[in-house]
C-alpha cells in the first residue's frame, strides 16, 4: 500500500468511532451508515499578468444516515469527529426518522448488501501535502504571457486547481471501504476585448499537482488553449447560424455532453417514477432506444476526473451499460433504488459531501460505436478543414453536401421526466466541400430518442478527458466522459440546432 | 462557536519569519433542516429529513511584509488547530495590495431578519411541515397531477465578522423556504426569512396548479419568426438577472471580461433602455436578500446599479472597489431585495393580450451554457404557452434566440407584473422557433 496522504491517515484514525456508532446503531435496531469525508482544495487564478487569488480550504466531518427497522431514514451531519457530539448527531437522526411518519414518510426498501472491506487509495497523494502554491503562480503567469503571445488581444484567465477528496463508509452491517479521489485541473477563460465580447474556456485535468510539470498534458493544453482565444477573437465577427434540423458532426466532448445530459441522467434509478426510460417505476430494460451500432457506458475510470470507485453506501461501483447495441440494459443504482426498479446493483450512489444525502449518479459516461472510422494523429490535430477531410474522404459529404460541425462543448441541461435535453457547443462551423465558416454557438435541443438513433458514423479512437461539473437535487459532483474524436448524426426533426 | 483560539493564534502566531500584521475573520454557525419529496414520496431515501450543523469561517490575513492569505478553515483547526492553520495559510500567501483592506468599527443598520419559529423548524421541530406537506398533496389530487417533487428547508444561525482594526459586529438569521415541482413540467416555491402565510402559500400553489395544467394542452406548431416574448420572473431571474449581475460583478469589469467597461460607469451614456433601474435594498426586512453586514464587516446599505440605463457602479467587495477606485458596496443576497424596473409596469392580463400571437415562456434549459458577455442567447424553451387572441392556447416547445442588451435597449420592452411575484417578467420580441 502507498504511503497514504495525511487525509487518508485521519480516516484510517476514526476506526473507534465508526464502530461505536455502529453499536449504538445496533442497540436501538437500527442499521447505520456513517459517512466520513476529509478534503483540501487549493486555487491559484492568474488574470491579465497578475496572481489574482491564491486560496486553500480544507473540510472535514461526518455524516450518520440511520435507517430503521420500519424502513424510514434521516440523515444528520456535523463538521467534526468529535465522539460526543456524534453520539448526539446519531440519536438526533434515528428520532427525527423514527418521527417522520407524521409527516407522511413511507418506508423504503433497502437492499441485501454483502459487507466488504476494502481501501482504494491511488499513488501518489503524498504530493497533495506538500503544493508549491507559489511555484503553481509563477507556473500560470508564464503559460498566460505565451498564450498572449501566440493570440494577442484577448484577456486570458488561468486557473489550476488541486482537490484531494478522501472518504471513509462504514455500516453498522460491518462495511467498511475507504478510497481518495485526486483531482487537478488547469482551466483558461479567453475573452475578446472588443465592443462585443465573448467568452471561450479550455480545460486539462489529471490526478497529480504535477500536471503542470507533465509536458504532454501541458502541449494539449497549449494547443486548446491557443484555440479557445482565437476562437474567442473570431466569435464577435461571425454570423448566426438559422434554427433548424441538419446533419450535423459532433466532437467527443459534445458526445459527452449527449450521452450525460440525453441518457445519463435519464438511467438514474431514483428518477424511475417519472423517467422516459422507465415505465410503472421499473427501467426499461430490452427496450430499443437507438441505433444498433451505439452503446453508451459508464464506470470509473482510473486516473479520470470524476474516479469514484466505491459508491456513497460503501458498494464497489460497477460498470453500467446503459444502452448495448441500441438496448437498454443498466441503469445507474443504489441499494435503494435497485430493487424497485427491477435492475441489478450498480453501485452508482455519490453524494458532494457528508451532508448530502447519496443519489444515483453517473462518473464517466461514453459513446461507443462499433468500427469507428480511421482518425490518425491526436485530437488536437483537428481543425475544421481536417474535419472536413475526414467527412469526405468517409462519403460523408457526398451523402450531405453541408454539414454542420459542432465543436467543444460548454454546458448542457435535461428534463429526464419528459427526455427534452440541451447542450451548448463554443463555436458552429458549417463544412462542405467548398470550404468551411465559423458560425456564432447555438444551442442543441432534442429528444434522446431521436439523438441516439441519429448516430451514424464515428471516427477516430475513444477519449474520454471531457470534464465537468454535473448538479442534481442541489448537489454538484465532477463528471467527464467522451466518445470517439467525432460522431456525425444524421439530420432529425427531433434534434434541433436553436439559431444564435 | 468558539473562536477565541483562532483570534489569539492571529494575534500571536509568526509564520516563515513574518507575523501578521491585519486580519480579518467571518464566521458562520449554522443549524439547518430540510426535507425532500421526490415523486410523491417525501422523505424518500434520495431526499430524506436532513439536519446539519457546522461552522464556516473565512480569514483574510496580512502579512508584515505585505503578502495576502486567504483561507477557508474547518471547525477543528478554528477550534482546536489555528496556530498550525495560520502556518498553513503562509504558504499559500501571495502579493495583492487590492486585497489588504481591512475594516474598523462602523455602524450597522438593524434589519429584522430572525424568525423563532424557523429556528424551532430548523432545530428539528418538524410538526409543522405537515399541515404544509398535506395542502400539497391535496391540491396535487384535486388537480389531477401526475407527480411532484420539491423540498422544504428551515436553517438558523450566527454569524459574525471580527477584524484587527476593531471591528466586532455580529448577528442571527433564519430562513426558509420551499418549491415544488409539478409533472415534472413546473415549479414554484418561496424564501425568505420566515415561512410565507398559510394564504400566500396556497395562492401560489392554486396559481401554480393551474399553469400546470394550461401546459397539458397542446397548441398547434408556429412558423419561427420574431413575435412577441412574455419571460416569466423565473426566466428573468435566472437568465436576465443573471446575466446582467454576471456583467456586473467587479472582477468581471476590472479585468475586462464584462460586456461593460469600467469606463462606462458613471457616464451619462445609456447602456440600457433610459428607464430602466437595477438596484438592490438588503435593508428590506425580512427578505432572503437581507442582511447587517457583509462578509468582509461592511455595514448593508442599498445600492444602485444602474439607473436610467446608465451604469452606476458595479457590485464591488473591498478588492475590486480598491481596484477601480470606487466605493464598496452591498452585493444581493437573494433576488427578493433587488429592484428591476422600467418607467412602468403592465399586469399579467394586460400582457397576455397584447402579446396575441406571441408565447409566454415559462421555463428555459441552457442558461449556464450562455455567453453572457456577448449577451447572445440561444435557450431551450419546452414549457412554453401559446398566446392568441383569446388568450392562453395551450403548450408548445421551441427555442428562443436573440441578444440580451438588444432586448433591453428595445422601445417596446414591457415590465409585467405577475402575482406573488418580486421580480417583473418582461414582454420583447425575440425570434421563437417552435419545435
Amino acid at each position: 500500500m502507498p504511503d497514504p496522504s495525511r487525509l487518508v491517515s485521519e480516516l484510517e484514525q476514526l476506526s473507534g468511532l465508526a464502530r461505536a456508532l455502529g453499536d449504538r446503531a445496533r442497540r436501538r435496531g437500527a442499521f447505520l451508515i456513517w459517512r466520513a469525508q476529509a478534503r483540501a482544495v487549493t486555487r491559484v487564478a492568474v488574470k491579465s499578468g497578475r496572481v489574482e487569488d491564491v486560496s486553500t480550504s480544507s473540510g472535514s466531518g461526518h455524516g450518520v444516515h440511520v435507517l430503521t427497522s420500519e424502513g424510514r431514514t434521516a440523515l444528520a451531519s456535523r463538521d467534526d469527529f468529535l465522539p460526543g457530539p456524534a453520539e448526539e448527531l446519531f440519536d438526533r437522526a434515528a428520532t427525527a426518522a423514527e418521527a417522520a411518519a407524521g409527516l407522511g414518510v413511507d418506508p423504503a426498501g433497502f437492499a441485501s448488501l454483502t459487507p466488504e472491506t476494502a481501501r482504494a487509495i491511488p499513488d501518489g497523494l503524498q504530493a497533495f501535502d506538500r503544493i508549491d502554491l507559489a511555484g503553481h503562480a509563477r507556473r500560470l503567469v508564464e503559460l498566460e504571457r505565451e498564450l498572449g503571445g501566440r493570440v494577442p488581444d484577448v484577456t486570458l484567465a488561468l486557473t489550476f486547481a488541486t482537490d484531494l477528496d478522501a472518504w471513509r463508509v462504514a455500516r453498522s452491517d460491518g462495511a467498511d471501504v475507504l478510497w481518495a479521489m485526486p483531482r487537478c485541473s488547469l482551466r483558461l477563460s479567453a475573452s475578446s476585448s472588443g465592443d462585443s465580447r465573448h467568452t471561450v474556456g479550455a480545460a486539462i485535468s489529471g490526478a497529480s499537482p504535477t500536471l503542470l510539470d507533465d509536458s504532454e498534458a501541458m502541449t494539449t493544453f497549449l494547443k486548446r488553449a491557443e484555440e479557445a482565444a482565437r476562437l474567442a477573437r473570431a466569435l464577435p465577427d461571425a454570423p448566426v447560424h438559422p434554427a433548424g434540423a441538419f446533419p450535423l458532426v459532433i466532437d467527443y466532448a459534445l458526445a459527452k455532453g449527449l450521452a450525460h445530459e440525453a441518457f445519463g441522467h435519464a438511467a438514474e434509478a431514483d428518477g424511475f417514477r417519472s423517467s422516459v426510460l422507465a415505465k410503472g417505476g421499473r427501467f426499461r430494460s430490452g427496450d430499443e432506444v437507438g441505433a444498433s451500432h451505439v452503446s453508451v457506458i459508464d464506470e470509473p475510470v482510473p486516473g479520470d476526473h470524476a474516479w469514484q470507485p466505491f459508491s456513497s453506501t460503501g458498494v464497489r461501483r460497477d460498470r453500467a451499460t446503459i444502452v448495448d447495441h441500441g438496448r437498454l440494459r443498466d441503469a445507474l443504482t443504489d441499494a435503494w433504488s435497485a430493487g424497485p426498479s427491477g435492475v441489478r446493483l450498480t453501485g452508482a450512489d455519490r453524494a458532494e459531501s457528508f451532508r448530502s444525502a447519496p443519489l444515483p449518479r453517473m462518473t464517466n459516461i461514453r459513446i461507443e460505436i462499433d468500427a469507428p472510422l480511421h482518425a490518425p494523429g491526436r485530437f488536437e490535430d483537428y481543425g475544421p478543414a481536417e474535419v472536413r477531410d475526414l467527412l469526405g474522404a468517409a462519403g460523408v459529404l457526398a451523402r450531405h453536401p453541408r454539414v454542420v460541425y459542432l465543436s467543444g462543448y460548454s454546458g448542457g441541461q435535461v428534463n429526464p421526466a419528459t427526455g427534452d435535453f440541451v447542450f451548448n457547443c463554443k463555436s458552429i462551423y458549417t463544412i462542405s466541400p467548398g470550404g468551411v465558416a465559423l458560425h456564432k454557438p447555438a444551442i442543441f435541443s432534442g429528444s434522446m430518442f431521436d439523438a441516439l438513433h441519429a448516430i451514424r458514423e464515428g471516427f477516430g479512437p475513444l477519449l474520454l478527458d471531457a470534464i465537468g461539473t454535473c448538479g442534481k437535487w442541489g448537489q454538484s459532483v465532477p463528471s467527464s466522459g467522451g466518445s470517439h474524436y467525432f460522431l456525425v448524426l444524421e439530420p432529425s426533426p427531433g434534434i434541433r440546432l436553436g439559431g444564435r | 462557536m468558539d473562536l477565541a483560539p483562532l483570534l489569539d493564534a492571529l494575534r500571536c502566531t509568526r509564520a516563515d519569519g513574518r507575523s501578521i500584521s491585519a486580519w480579518s475573520v467571518f464566521a458562520s454557525a449554522s443549524r439547518r433542516l430540510t426535507l425532500g419529496t421526490k415523486d410523491r414520496e417525501t422523505g424518500n431515501p434520495h431526499a430524506p429529513l436532513n439536519l446539519a450543523e457546522g461552522l464556516t469561517v473565512r480569514a483574510t490575513i496580512v502579512w508584515d511584509d505585505g503578502r495576502v492569505s486567504r483561507a477557508a478553515l474547518e471547525r477543528r483547526q478554528v477550534e482546536r488547530e489555528p496556530g498550525p492553520a495560520l502556518v498553513a495559510a503562509r504558504a499559500s500567501a501571495y502579493d495583492d495590495p487590492d486585497a489588504r483592506d481591512v475594516l474598523g468599527p462602523a455602524t450597522f443598520p438593524d434589519v429584522p431578519v430572525l424568525d423563532p419559529g424557523t429556528e424551532r423548524l430548523a432545530a428539528g421541530e418538524i410538526a409543522p411541515l405537515a399541515a404544509r406537506l398535506a395542502a400539497i398533496r391535496d391540491r396535487v389530487s384535486a388537480g389531477g397531477i401526475r407527480t411532484w417533487s420539491g423540498s422544504f428547508h428551515a436553517s438558523s444561525g450566527t454569524a459574525c465578522v471580527v477584524t484587527s482594526a476593531g471591528l466586532d459586529v455580529s448577528g442571527r438569521g433564519t430562513s426558509a423556504g420551499w418549491h415544488a415541482t409539478l409533472d415534472g413540467e413546473f415549479g414554484a416555491g418561496h424564501s425568505a426569512r420566515a415561512p410565507e402565510s398559510d394564504a400566500d402559500f396556497a395562492a401560489r400553489l392554486d396559481r401554480l396548479v393551474a399553469t400546470v395544467l394550461d401546459l397539458r394542452r397542446a397548441a398547434p406548431g408556429r412558423p419561427g419568426g420574431v413575435v412577441p416574448v412574455i419571460l416569466h420572473p423565473d426566466v428573468v431571474e435566472e437568465y436576465v438577472l443573471g446575466a446582467l449581475f454576471h456583467n456586473l460583478e467587479g472582477a468581471a469589469v476590472a479585468h475586462r471580461t464584462s460586456a461593460f467597461r469600467s469606463d462606462q460607469f458613471g457616464l451619462d451614456t445609456p447602456v440600457l433602455r433610459e428607464d430602466i433601474a437595477l438596484t438592490n435594498n438588503p435593508l428590506t426586512p425580512m427578505r432572503a436578500g437581507a442582511y447587517r453586514f457583509s462578509p468582509e464587516g461592511l455595514p448593508a446599505a442599498p445600492v444602485t446599479f444602474i439607473d436610467r440605463g446608465r451604469l452606476v457602479a458595479p457590485v464591488l467587495e473591498l478588492k475590486y472597489a480598491r481596484r477601480l477606485g470606487l466605493a464598496p458596496n452591498s452585493a444581493p443576497g437573494a433576488l427578493d431585495t433587488v429592484g428591476f424596473s422600467g418607467s412602468s409596469a403592465i399586469d399579467e392580463a394586460a400582457a397576455i393580450a397584447r402579446a396575441a400571437g406571441g408565447v409566454l415562456v415559462l421555463n428555459v434549459l441552457g442558461v449556464h451554457t450562455q455567453d453572457f458577455t456577448s449577451g447572445d442567447f440561444s435557450l431551450s424553451a419546452p414549457q412554453v404557452l401559446a398566446l392568441g387572441s383569446s388568450g392562453i392556447e395551450g403548450r408548445l416547445r421551441g427555442t428562443i434566440s436573440g441578444n440580451l442588451f438588444a432586448l433591453l435597449r428595445a422601445a417596446d420592452l414591457e415590465f409585467v407584473r405577475f402575482p406573488g411575484e418580486h421580480t417583473p417578467g418582461l414582454l420583447a420580441r425575440c425570434r421563437f422557433d417552435s419545435a
